[in-house]
């Protein structure tokens, strides 16, 4: 394209330079849903980890019956759902942050995201699928 | 090129503060919070599977390298969690001033000993 262009046309030519700077190394344009998605998970995480460390401490000896009775429970089932997704959705946020920062190859940079995402769909699915079969009670 | 990037400066040349240290101490912990998640997934579907998965689950957070993880995951929680709440208050904007931040960073210290604290009473006590 630009050997199309008269080379004394500056004004075009940094125009272009400009252009394919930010087509590749501009914003990625949804940088602040994410932080935005960081802080509400956050904000979310706070009630929902007291309650959840809490009943966990108290649980973490406990049998199976008892924690199952307890996981069945409507409220302690949602709060445990609600939390877990929280917490897996600030942990991709937050890991993706930190590859961000560290992995400088490219390859290697989504192949590491690829398996926290996928962990993460992994971990709140079995999650889920736990609670709600003790909350169904099969 | 092979430049250096910052992190090469840590053992010798770089003095830790507080601001960094607490900094890097948020990541860290954020890091192995969400390891630990791999084992609040375990658990769940433990809890779920009973029999044999459980009763393995439930030897393994008695065991003394089950109860040392369960308590490096509390003070790892409730420091991330503290911490993150300081993040949120410099998010809004306040906080800033270097004697603001210092003050605060040690308020973080002594929430998470303080919560760790009370927590593991409850567990030995309840």
């Amino acid at each position: 394209m630009a050997n199309t262009r008269p080379l004394s046309n500056a004004t075009a030519l940094r125009d272009e330079k400009v252009l394919r700077r930010v087509r590749h190394l501009g914003s990625a344009r949804d940088g602040l849903q994410e932080w935005r998605l960081q802080r509400r998970t956050a904000l979310a995480l706070i009630p929902l980890g007291f309650y959840f460390v809490a009943s966990m401490l108290r649980l973490a000896t406990s049998d199976q019956l008892t924690a199952a009775a307890w996981l069945a429970s409507p409220v302690p089932a949602l709060l445990t759902i609600l939390f877990v997704l929280a917490l897996l959705a600030h942990a991709v946020v937050g890991l993706r942050s930190v590859l961000v920062d560290y992995v400088h190859v490219r390859a290697r940079l989504v192949a590491a995201e690829l398996l926290v995402r996928a962990a993460a769909v992994v971990l709140a699915g079995a999650s889920v699928l736990a609670v709600l079969k003790l909350f169904l009670g099969r | 090129m092979e430049r250096p990037l910052s992190p090469f400066m840590f053992p010798i040349w770089y003095r830790f503060q507080i601001t960094s240290t607490l900094s890097i101490l948020h990541r860290l912990t954020g890091i192995a919070l969400a390891l630990g998640s791999i084992l609040l997934a375990w658990w769940l579907v433990a809890v779920a599977a009973g029999g044999e998965l459980f009763a393995a689950t439930h030897a393994f957070i008695g065991s003394p390298i089950g109860v040392v993880l369960l308590f490096l995951w509390s003070v790892a929680f409730f420091y991330h969690l503290c911490s993150g709440i300081r993040h949120l208050a410099w998010d809004a904007g306040y906080g800033f001033e270097i004697r603001d931040a210092y003050c605060t960073g040690y308020a973080v210290l002594t929430a998470t000993v303080v919560l760790t604290v009370l927590a593991w009473l409850y567990v030995l006590l309840a």
